[in-house]
Protein backbone atom coordinates (compact mmCIF):
# COMPACT_ATOMS: atom_id res chain seq x y z
CA UNK A 1 0.00 0.00 0.00
CA UNK A 2 1.31 3.42 -0.93
CA UNK A 3 1.62 6.30 1.47
CA UNK A 4 0.56 9.69 0.18
CA UNK A 5 2.68 11.67 2.66
CA UNK A 6 5.67 11.95 0.36
CA UNK A 7 3.78 12.25 -2.92
CA UNK A 8 3.52 15.36 -5.06
CA UNK A 9 -0.16 15.93 -5.79
CA UNK A 10 0.58 18.71 -8.30
CA UNK A 11 2.21 16.27 -10.69
CA UNK A 12 0.05 13.26 -9.96
CA UNK A 13 -2.20 11.65 -12.54
CA UNK A 14 -5.58 10.09 -11.78
CA UNK A 15 -4.14 6.61 -12.25
CA UNK A 16 -1.33 7.36 -9.81
CA UNK A 17 -3.78 8.81 -7.27
CA UNK A 18 -5.89 5.67 -7.48
CA UNK A 19 -2.98 3.62 -6.21
CA UNK A 20 -3.26 5.48 -2.91
CA UNK A 21 -7.03 5.02 -2.61
CA UNK A 22 -7.13 1.70 -0.70
CA UNK A 23 -5.01 3.21 2.07
CA UNK A 24 -6.78 6.58 1.93
CA UNK A 25 -10.18 4.97 2.34
CA UNK A 26 -8.89 3.02 5.30
CA UNK A 27 -7.37 6.03 7.04
CA UNK A 28 -9.75 8.73 5.82
CA UNK A 29 -12.94 7.39 7.32
CA UNK A 30 -14.77 7.52 4.01
CA UNK A 31 -14.65 11.28 3.44
CA UNK A 32 -11.79 11.70 0.99
CA UNK A 33 -13.92 13.84 -1.33
CA UNK A 34 -14.26 16.45 1.41
CA UNK A 35 -10.63 16.37 2.49
CA UNK A 36 -9.23 19.89 1.87
CA UNK A 37 -5.79 18.41 1.06
CA UNK A 38 -7.22 17.05 -2.18
CA UNK A 39 -9.54 19.92 -3.15
CA UNK A 40 -7.19 21.33 -5.81
CA UNK A 41 -6.37 17.88 -7.16
CA UNK A 42 -10.04 16.97 -7.53
CA UNK A 43 -10.76 20.30 -9.20
CA UNK A 44 -8.03 19.56 -11.74
CA UNK A 45 -9.10 15.92 -12.11
CA UNK A 46 -12.91 15.76 -12.14
CA UNK A 47 -12.81 12.15 -13.33
CA UNK A 48 -10.95 11.21 -10.18
CA UNK A 49 -13.36 13.28 -8.07
CA UNK A 50 -16.22 11.31 -9.63
CA UNK A 51 -14.49 8.01 -8.91
CA UNK A 52 -13.87 8.88 -5.26
CA UNK A 53 -17.40 10.17 -4.81
CA UNK A 54 -18.86 6.97 -6.30
CA UNK A 55 -16.72 4.73 -4.13
CA UNK A 56 -17.80 6.70 -1.06
CA UNK A 57 -21.46 6.30 -2.05
CA UNK A 58 -20.98 2.55 -2.46
CA UNK A 59 -19.20 2.19 0.89
CA UNK A 60 -21.85 4.26 2.66
CA UNK A 61 -24.79 2.47 1.07
CA UNK A 62 -23.23 -0.92 1.89
CA UNK A 63 -23.93 -0.26 5.57
CA UNK A 64 -27.65 -0.36 4.82
CA UNK A 65 -27.26 -3.97 3.69
CA UNK A 66 -26.42 -5.07 7.25
CA UNK A 67 -30.10 -5.22 8.11
CA UNK A 68 -31.72 -7.98 6.05
CA UNK A 69 -34.40 -6.95 3.60
CA UNK A 70 -38.01 -7.79 4.38
CA UNK A 71 -38.89 -11.36 3.58
CA UNK A 72 -35.31 -12.62 3.66
CA UNK A 73 -35.26 -15.43 6.16
CA UNK A 74 -34.51 -19.11 6.33
CA UNK A 75 -37.34 -21.57 5.76
CA UNK A 76 -39.15 -23.08 8.76
CA UNK A 77 -37.35 -26.36 8.07
CA UNK A 78 -34.11 -24.83 9.34
CA UNK A 79 -35.45 -24.34 12.85
CA UNK A 80 -37.17 -27.74 12.76
CA UNK A 81 -33.84 -29.36 11.98
CA UNK A 82 -32.05 -27.37 14.67
CA UNK A 83 -34.71 -28.16 17.28
CA UNK A 84 -34.62 -31.88 16.54
CA UNK A 85 -30.80 -31.97 16.68
CA UNK A 86 -30.77 -30.03 19.95
CA UNK A 87 -32.89 -32.72 21.55
CA UNK A 88 -30.07 -35.17 20.84
CA UNK A 89 -27.41 -32.81 22.25
CA UNK A 90 -26.40 -32.70 25.90
CA UNK A 91 -27.24 -29.44 27.68
CA UNK A 92 -24.81 -26.56 27.09
CA UNK A 93 -22.09 -26.24 29.64
CA UNK A 94 -20.49 -23.02 30.80
CA UNK A 95 -16.92 -22.94 29.57
CA UNK A 96 -15.91 -19.84 31.47
CA UNK B 1 -9.47 -23.06 13.42
CA UNK B 2 -10.95 -21.33 16.42
CA UNK B 3 -14.56 -20.66 15.64
CA UNK B 4 -15.24 -18.76 18.77
CA UNK B 5 -15.50 -15.02 18.74
CA UNK B 6 -12.78 -12.92 20.23
CA UNK B 7 -13.13 -9.27 21.20
CA UNK B 8 -13.15 -6.94 18.24
CA UNK B 9 -10.12 -4.76 17.82
CA UNK B 10 -11.41 -1.30 17.07
CA UNK B 11 -8.48 0.74 15.83
CA UNK B 12 -10.62 3.71 14.89
CA UNK B 13 -14.23 4.69 15.38
CA UNK B 14 -16.48 2.99 12.88
CA UNK B 15 -19.56 5.19 12.38
CA UNK B 16 -21.77 2.22 11.61
CA UNK B 17 -20.46 -0.05 14.35
CA UNK B 18 -22.64 0.93 17.26
CA UNK B 19 -25.76 1.25 15.16
CA UNK B 20 -25.13 -2.14 13.61
CA UNK B 21 -24.48 -3.80 16.94
CA UNK B 22 -27.09 -2.05 19.05
CA UNK B 23 -28.37 -4.23 21.90
CA UNK B 24 -31.63 -6.01 21.11
CA UNK B 25 -34.40 -5.94 23.70
CA UNK B 26 -34.53 -9.19 25.65
CA UNK B 27 -31.30 -10.50 24.14
CA UNK B 28 -29.15 -10.40 27.28
CA UNK B 29 -31.74 -12.26 29.31
CA UNK B 30 -32.20 -14.84 26.54
CA UNK B 31 -28.43 -15.41 26.40
CA UNK B 32 -28.18 -16.02 30.13
CA UNK B 33 -31.22 -18.30 30.18
CA UNK B 34 -30.03 -20.20 27.11
CA UNK B 35 -26.65 -20.69 28.80
CA UNK B 36 -28.56 -22.35 31.63
CA UNK B 37 -30.22 -24.74 29.22
CA UNK B 38 -33.56 -23.00 28.69
CA UNK B 39 -34.75 -24.19 25.22
CA UNK B 40 -37.25 -21.35 24.88
CA UNK B 41 -34.46 -18.83 25.44
CA UNK B 42 -32.40 -20.45 22.68
CA UNK B 43 -35.44 -20.35 20.40
CA UNK B 44 -35.69 -16.64 21.15
CA UNK B 45 -32.03 -16.12 20.21
CA UNK B 46 -32.72 -17.93 16.96
CA UNK B 47 -35.75 -15.74 16.27
CA UNK B 48 -33.75 -12.59 17.00
CA UNK B 49 -30.77 -13.44 14.83
CA UNK B 50 -31.88 -15.93 12.16
CA UNK B 51 -32.42 -13.32 9.44
CA UNK B 52 -29.04 -11.64 9.87
CA UNK B 53 -27.17 -14.93 10.07
CA UNK B 54 -29.02 -16.34 7.07
CA UNK B 55 -28.45 -13.16 5.04
CA UNK B 56 -24.75 -13.25 5.88
CA UNK B 57 -24.53 -16.90 4.76
CA UNK B 58 -26.50 -16.17 1.62
CA UNK B 59 -24.25 -13.28 0.64
CA UNK B 60 -21.11 -15.29 1.27
CA UNK B 61 -22.32 -18.43 -0.48
CA UNK B 62 -24.75 -17.08 -3.08
CA UNK B 63 -26.87 -20.19 -2.75
CA UNK B 64 -30.14 -20.55 -0.77
CA UNK B 65 -29.74 -24.24 0.02
CA UNK B 66 -26.15 -23.89 1.25
CA UNK B 67 -27.08 -20.73 3.15
CA UNK B 68 -29.81 -22.60 5.01
CA UNK B 69 -27.46 -25.47 5.80
CA UNK B 70 -24.84 -23.07 7.16
CA UNK B 71 -27.47 -21.14 9.15
CA UNK B 72 -28.40 -24.43 10.77
CA UNK B 73 -24.75 -25.24 11.46
CA UNK B 74 -24.14 -21.76 12.88
CA UNK B 75 -26.95 -22.07 15.42
CA UNK B 76 -25.99 -25.61 16.38
CA UNK B 77 -22.46 -24.36 16.91
CA UNK B 78 -23.83 -21.42 18.87
CA UNK B 79 -25.70 -23.83 21.13
CA UNK B 80 -22.46 -25.69 21.88
CA UNK B 81 -20.33 -22.60 22.35
CA UNK B 82 -22.74 -20.21 24.04
CA UNK B 83 -21.21 -20.92 27.43
CA UNK B 84 -17.96 -19.34 26.25
CA UNK B 85 -19.60 -16.03 25.32
CA UNK B 86 -18.32 -13.54 27.86
CA UNK B 87 -19.97 -10.40 26.54
CA UNK B 88 -16.66 -8.75 25.65
CA UNK B 89 -18.06 -7.91 22.25
CA UNK B 90 -21.63 -7.47 21.09
CA UNK B 91 -23.40 -10.81 20.86
CA UNK B 92 -24.28 -10.23 17.20
CA UNK B 93 -20.61 -9.51 16.41
CA UNK B 94 -19.56 -12.69 18.16
CA UNK B 95 -22.25 -14.73 16.43
CA UNK B 96 -21.43 -13.28 13.02
CA UNK B 97 -17.72 -14.01 13.45
CA UNK B 98 -18.58 -17.57 14.43
CA UNK B 99 -20.80 -17.80 11.33
CA UNK B 100 -18.16 -16.34 9.01
CA UNK B 101 -15.57 -18.82 10.27
CA UNK B 102 -17.96 -21.73 9.74
CA UNK B 103 -18.75 -20.60 6.20
CA UNK B 104 -15.05 -20.14 5.42
CA UNK B 105 -14.30 -23.61 6.78
CA UNK B 106 -17.12 -24.97 4.62
CA UNK B 107 -15.69 -23.24 1.54
CA UNK B 108 -12.21 -24.52 2.27
CA UNK B 109 -13.57 -28.04 2.53
CA UNK B 110 -15.08 -27.51 -0.89
CA UNK B 111 -11.62 -26.61 -2.12
CA UNK B 112 -12.33 -22.97 -2.74
CA UNK B 113 -9.30 -20.83 -2.05
CA UNK B 114 -10.70 -17.57 -0.84
CA UNK B 115 -8.84 -14.38 -1.69
CA UNK B 116 -6.16 -16.54 -3.27
CA UNK B 117 -8.59 -17.41 -6.01
CA UNK B 118 -7.10 -16.97 -9.44
CA UNK B 119 -9.94 -14.66 -10.31
CA UNK B 120 -9.14 -12.21 -7.51
CA UNK B 121 -5.36 -12.19 -7.66
CA UNK B 122 -5.30 -12.35 -11.41
CA UNK B 123 -8.83 -11.51 -12.45
CA UNK B 124 -9.96 -12.41 -15.89
CA UNK B 125 -10.55 -9.42 -18.14
CA UNK B 126 -14.24 -9.98 -17.78
CA UNK B 127 -14.24 -10.02 -13.97
CA UNK B 128 -11.59 -7.46 -13.11
CA UNK B 129 -12.61 -3.83 -12.67
CA UNK B 130 -11.70 -1.85 -15.73
CA UNK B 131 -9.29 1.03 -15.42
CA UNK B 132 -11.94 3.46 -16.53
CA UNK B 133 -12.31 6.53 -14.43
CA UNK B 134 -15.40 7.62 -16.28
CA UNK B 135 -16.49 11.19 -16.45
CA UNK B 136 -18.95 13.41 -14.70
CA UNK B 137 -21.85 12.31 -16.85
CA UNK B 138 -21.28 8.64 -16.08
CA UNK B 139 -20.81 8.88 -12.35
CA UNK B 140 -23.42 7.31 -10.11
CA UNK B 141 -26.46 9.47 -9.66
CA UNK B 142 -26.13 10.59 -6.07
CA UNK B 143 -27.46 7.52 -4.36
CA UNK B 144 -27.80 3.80 -4.97
CA UNK B 145 -30.84 1.97 -3.71
CA UNK B 146 -30.19 -1.13 -1.65
CA UNK B 147 -31.97 -3.50 -4.02
CA UNK B 148 -29.74 -2.44 -6.90
CA UNK B 149 -26.67 -2.63 -4.72
CA UNK B 150 -27.65 -6.07 -3.40
CA UNK B 151 -28.00 -7.33 -6.98
CA UNK B 152 -24.63 -5.88 -7.92
CA UNK B 153 -22.96 -7.46 -4.87
CA UNK B 154 -24.38 -10.83 -5.91
CA UNK B 155 -22.67 -10.42 -9.29
CA UNK B 156 -19.23 -9.83 -7.79
CA UNK B 157 -16.60 -12.57 -8.17
CA UNK B 158 -16.61 -14.62 -4.92
CA UNK B 159 -13.30 -13.30 -3.58
CA UNK B 160 -14.28 -9.67 -4.07
CA UNK B 161 -17.75 -10.32 -2.64
CA UNK B 162 -16.31 -11.95 0.45
CA UNK B 163 -14.08 -9.03 1.38
CA UNK B 164 -16.75 -6.44 0.51
CA UNK B 165 -19.41 -8.17 2.64
CA UNK B 166 -17.05 -8.67 5.56
CA UNK B 167 -15.73 -5.09 5.56
CA UNK B 168 -18.34 -2.76 4.15
CA UNK B 169 -21.49 -4.64 5.20
CA UNK B 170 -20.49 -6.53 8.34
CA UNK B 171 -18.04 -3.92 9.61
CA UNK B 172 -15.03 -6.16 10.24
CA UNK B 173 -11.61 -4.50 10.22
CA UNK B 174 -8.98 -5.43 7.66
CA UNK B 175 -6.79 -7.10 10.27
CA UNK B 176 -9.73 -9.30 11.28
CA UNK B 177 -10.52 -10.14 7.66
CA UNK B 178 -6.86 -10.91 6.99
CA UNK B 179 -6.89 -13.38 9.89
CA UNK B 180 -10.14 -14.98 8.76
CA UNK B 181 -9.08 -15.28 5.12
CA UNK B 182 -5.46 -16.11 5.93
CA UNK B 183 -4.14 -13.28 3.78
CA UNK B 184 -2.27 -10.04 4.44
CA UNK B 185 -3.98 -6.85 5.59
CA UNK B 186 -2.73 -5.18 2.42
CA UNK B 187 -4.34 -7.88 0.33
CA UNK B 188 -7.64 -7.35 2.14
CA UNK B 189 -7.49 -3.59 1.45
CA UNK B 190 -6.58 -4.18 -2.15
CA UNK B 191 -9.38 -6.71 -2.68
CA UNK B 192 -11.87 -4.34 -1.10
CA UNK B 193 -10.82 -1.54 -3.42
CA UNK B 194 -11.15 -3.80 -6.45
CA UNK B 195 -14.55 -4.96 -5.21
CA UNK B 196 -15.78 -1.37 -4.93
CA UNK B 197 -14.40 -0.55 -8.39
CA UNK B 198 -16.16 -3.58 -9.83
CA UNK B 199 -19.38 -2.60 -8.07
CA UNK B 200 -19.13 0.89 -9.50
CA UNK B 201 -18.80 -0.62 -12.94
CA UNK B 202 -21.81 -2.90 -12.39
CA UNK B 203 -23.91 -0.09 -10.94
CA UNK B 204 -23.09 2.26 -13.79
CA UNK B 205 -24.07 -0.44 -16.27
CA UNK B 206 -27.28 -0.94 -14.34
CA UNK B 207 -28.05 2.79 -14.36
CA UNK B 208 -27.26 3.02 -18.05
CA UNK B 209 -29.93 0.41 -18.72
CA UNK B 210 -32.58 2.42 -16.90
CA UNK B 211 -34.39 5.09 -18.92
CA UNK B 212 -33.50 8.56 -17.72
CA UNK B 213 -36.31 10.57 -16.12
CA UNK B 214 -38.48 12.09 -18.77
CA UNK B 215 -36.99 10.13 -21.65
CA UNK B 216 -39.62 7.43 -21.64
CA UNK B 217 -42.26 10.11 -21.17
CA UNK B 218 -40.98 12.04 -24.19
CA UNK B 219 -40.84 8.92 -26.30
CA UNK B 220 -44.55 8.33 -25.93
Amino acid sequence: MKDLASANLDKMTTAEFEEYLPELFESGGGSISKDPRFANFFQAHPDCAALVSDLEIIAEQAKSLFEPSAGTEPSDAVWSNIASKLKEEPPTSKEN
Amino acid sequence: MDLQGTPRMQTKPNPGFFKRNAPIAGEAEAIENAKNGDPDAFAKLYALHKRRVYTLCLRMLGNVSEAEDMTQEAFLHLFRKLGSFRGESAFSTWLHRLTVNLVLMHLRKKGLQLVSLEETINPSEEDAPKRDFGSRDTMLTGSVDRVTLERAVALLPPGYRMVFVLHDVEGFEHNEIATMLECSTGNSKSQLHKARLKLRELLRESQALQPADGVSEAAR
